[in-house]
């Protein structure tokens, strides 16, 4: 008796602390979010990175917003901007936005930070993008600041919207980390607690603008967790503990999305899956890729509807282009390569494989897309033995050009323009680049030193036709995002994949 | 004694100097730290301005000189990973990797003892093979199965303790049991085999005749010279603990070294994975050390040769 009086007691006290542990929900107003990644660093313009993206949207601000709806750069902390000419861009400036300090945000402000950015001593990761356009900021009145350009840059208005947060004049200074654990931002949530690897506390920011593009914003409290094991984010959110979490497969979203508990919010991605292969030869130079014939087989050879349908669902699509159509310059008339195992194995006779090749194919994620690929390509003969390794060793593998073909993906960092997918693959100092064709490469470094838009799209256009053509690619399907989330919670998504928390609401 | 301890030192240090030149070697040659900090999207230019910014670009031996001459000085290095020096990191994350080994430890030897000790004293009786059967399949489940069915169970279904984290003991009270479970079937044989060695030896039969009966027997006479072995057991399981709980702190979301060594080492940050790689060699060797210690002060004999 005397035992069982002790459990019951153990029991009951247990029961009594645990129920002392974080319940999420809308009764303390916290959206409790769980990341796999761990956020070791709040200043954005030091890091990269989805997670960061995510949490940068909440407590930073750049001069412009994207807007996923319109496909456009909207006015934010700048209230618009005009190209003086070609390389020089005017940006005014919106009155009365405050960092969250209090103190409000001037011209110098702006310009301390792009200028910094771009400095000699600066080791921030934004320098990379920005160096390449930016040549000074120049202030020009309380509410108006100038860009100074290298050359002529298409993309100048989306780095001011992505790439840049905008910091206080001196920030800097002293220690460039100064915003890694310490941040004022001009977002609309502001950092409460930091715990590098462990958490970030959030609280809406009273003084946030009231014209910003990301207002209502709903919510009064984010805390971010890092917990790294998926499942034990699915064990938090189905114990309360969590209200959000993504980056789960297919299967498991739509098994917990059978909760009454839990929703399953599926949208689209403008990242995209495709095959690279070593057309050039930088491996063996009179290898089967090498043969447009192969490579045109290979990619008939692709059951594309049925991975989009079946492995990644929730809208994704097939796709012919090497980049996603709903990036700008996306020209989908370019040739395409139905599924038609038939044709494929005819085209493979015709180049002198009948009997099929020996080859290694790389990934580094998704390997049921990657065993769904190297099935498809065994069916017209081609051994294929797969390759699935850390992402780390792949880039290194690609650096020393020892990969023949391998399975990528790649997400534009949100930019709905075909530049943030093509420069990157098709520029002349890229690994990624294994067709090496200097025409292509041409074509797309010009798209890029143009504002005209009509130009840009006959560049890419022409590029992207010659990469369908040569079948450089195997372009395959479009991602899609799956998020489980608390059923109380109200959390549109949008069509470029990034997860706006700001707009997320108690229902 | 003291001649004995400074050889074992001198010993640990240098397993860990060539351990440290072995991982740094391993983790330069096999990828590339600048892409692995610039993450999966990352555009070249980025990747450079890493490699610029870190130094990768230089010789790897000229870098592992600087390391070493570092540590030397004190210096252990800043983390690329964390941003912060890899001193101070360890120093935070270590408190809470020593209170779990503990608290495992402290599951392990009150599951395995009892139940090595019932065995022994019932041997081939339906208590022995129930304690075997234990042992057995705690010895078969694995570790992140064995975590996941008590988050489930405890956690989600009865909701008696939190699912992750490591803010109060509670966190720690599952991952314990995890963690614990997984060398209660080493300890509790060893205790078996022990207390059966024991109970067959003279002095116990002179105890008996001396009217010595039931738990006073086992307590003042047989327990003593049967936890010789398992001492040492223990000794090492707790350094074993210490850095091998790789996979449980992971599952709970516990923020220890070995959380902070798989990130380590997914993230490329040599000077992290060094230090924690020198201090589990330390840590192993000093638990070694501390079961021949203990041992020598249970056994007079021992300490005679």
């Amino acid at each position: 008796m005397k035992a069982y009086t002790c459990l019951a007691a153990t029991a009951a006290t247990l029961a009594v602390m645990a129920a002392g542990t974080a319940e999420a929900g809308a009764a303390d107003d916290t959206m409790r979010v769980a990341f796999a990644e761990e956020i070791l660093n709040l200043d954005y313009n030091y890091t990269t990175k989805r997670e960061y993206i995510i949490l940068s949207d909440l407590i930073d601000e750049g001069l412009f917003d994207y807007d996923p709806d319109s496909n456009e750069y909207i006015p934010s902390v700048a209230t618009g901007y005009t190209y003086l000419d070609p390389t020089t861009i005017e940006v005014t400036l919106r009155d009365g936005v405050t960092f969250h300090d209090g103190s409000a945000l001037t011209a110098e402000d702006v310009a301390y930070t792009y200028n910094f950015v771009i400095s000699e001593p600066s080791e921030a990761q934004a320098k990379g993008t920005i160096s390449r356009w930016l040549k000074e900021v120049e202030v020009i009145d309380a509410g108006t600041v100038r860009f100074h350009m290298l050359e002529e840059y298409p993309l100048a208005v989306r780095d001011m919207a992505n790439r840049v947060q905008l910091r206080k004049a001196g920030t800097y200074d002293a220690d460039q980390a100064a915003m890694a654990t310490s941040h004022v931002g001009l977002g609309p949530y502001r950092v409460v607690s930091f715990e590098p690897g462990k958490e970030v506390v959030l609280q809406a920011y009273d003084g946030y603008f009231a014209d910003s593009p990301k207002q209502p914003v709903a919510i009064g409290n984010i805390v971010i967790r890092n917990i790294p094991d998926l499942g034990t984010q699915q064990a938090e959110l189905m114990s309360g503990g969590i209200d959000w979490m993504f980056k789960m497969s297919r299967d498991v979203a739509e098994a917990m999305g059978a909760s009454p508990t839990v929703d399953h919010v599926v949208s689209t991605d403008l990242r995209i899956g495709f095959l690279i292969l070593d057309a050039f030869g930088h491996t063996d130079a009179e290898g089967p890729l090498t043969n447009v014939t192969v490579r045109r087989a290979m990619n008939h050879a692709i059951n594309r509807p049925e991975i989009a349908e079946f492995l990644m669902g929730g809208g994704a699509q097939p796709v012919y282009a090497a980049c996603h159509p709903a990036q700008f310059g996306c020209d989908q008339s370019v040739a395409r390569y139905e599924y038609d195992p038939e044709k494929a194995r005819a085209l493979m006779a015709e180049a002198g494989y009948a009997d099929g090749f020996p080859l290694e194919l790389w990934s580094y994620r998704d390997k049921p897309i990657a065993e769904a690929v190297v099935a498809n390509l065994s069916d017209i003969g081609i051994d294929v033995s797969l390759r699935h390794v850390k992402l780390a060793s792949l880039n290194e593998a690609r650096a020393n050009r020892d990969i023949e073909a391998y399975f990528g993906t790649w997400g534009s960092g949100g930019t709905p323009d075909s530049a943030a997918i093509l420069r990157v693959h098709f520029n002349d100092t890229s690994d990624r680049n294994m067709s090496n064709n200097p025409e292509v490469t041409e074509l797309v470094l010009a798209a890029e030193v143009t504002t005209d838009q009509a130009e840009r799209k006959r560049l890419y256009s022409e590029a992207l036709s010659i990469i369908a053509d040569q079948a450089y690619w195997v372009p395959m399907v479009s991602y899609a995002q799956n998020f489980l989330v608390n059923a109380e919670l109200d959390f549109p998504v949008y069509a470029d994949g990034l997860p706006r928390l700001y707009r997320a609401s108690w229902k | 004694m003291l001649k004995y301890i400074l050889q074992r030192v001198a010993l640990a240090l240098a397993v860990a100097v060539v351990l440290s030149f072995v991982t740094f070697l391993l983790l330069n040659f096999a990828t590339d730290p600048a892409y692995a900090i610039a993450g999966e999207d990352a555009e070249p230019e980025v990747v450079e301005q890493i490699r610029k910014t870190y130094g990768f670009d230089r010789p790897v031996l000229v870098r592992y000189a600087e390391w070493a001459g570092g540590v030397l000085r004190g210096d252990f290095g800043e983390s690329y990973y964390w941003n912060k020096p890899v001193a101070e990191l360890v120093a935070d994350r270590a408190p809470v990797t020593l209170l779990l080994a503990v608290m495992s430890l402290s599951v392990t030897v009150v599951i395995a003892l009892p139940l090595g000790i019932v065995a022994a004293l019932n041997p081939n009786s339906a208590l022995d093979r129930m304690a075997l059967g234990i042992a057995v399949s705690a010895q078969a489940v694995p570790n992140f199965w064995l975590g996941l069915i008590m988050i489930i169970l405890f956690a989600v279904q009865w909701r008696l303790l939190p699912v992750s984290g490591d803010a109060t003991l509670m966190h720690f009270v599952l991952p314990s049991i995890v963690l614990g479970a997984s060398s209660v079937p080493a300890v509790m044989r060893l205790t078996r085999t022990g207390m059966l060695d024991v109970m067959e030896s003279d002095y116990i039969r002179t105890a008996r005749a001396k009217g010595f009966r039931g738990a006073a027997l086992v307590r003042r006479h047989a327990l003593r010279n049967a936890l010789l072995p398992v001492i040492s057991v223990l000794a090492v399981q707790l350094g074993a603990k210490f850095s091998g709980s790789v996979i449980t702190e992971t599952i709970f979301a516990i923020n220890g070294l070995g959380r902070l060594a798989l990130e380590s080492i997914l993230g490329s940050d040599i000077p992290t994975v060094q230090i924690l790689i020198f201090l589990f060699a330390i840590v192993f060797v000093a638990m070694n050390l501390l079961a021949d210690i203990l041992n020598a002060a249970l056994d007079p004999r021992l300490r005679i040769a």
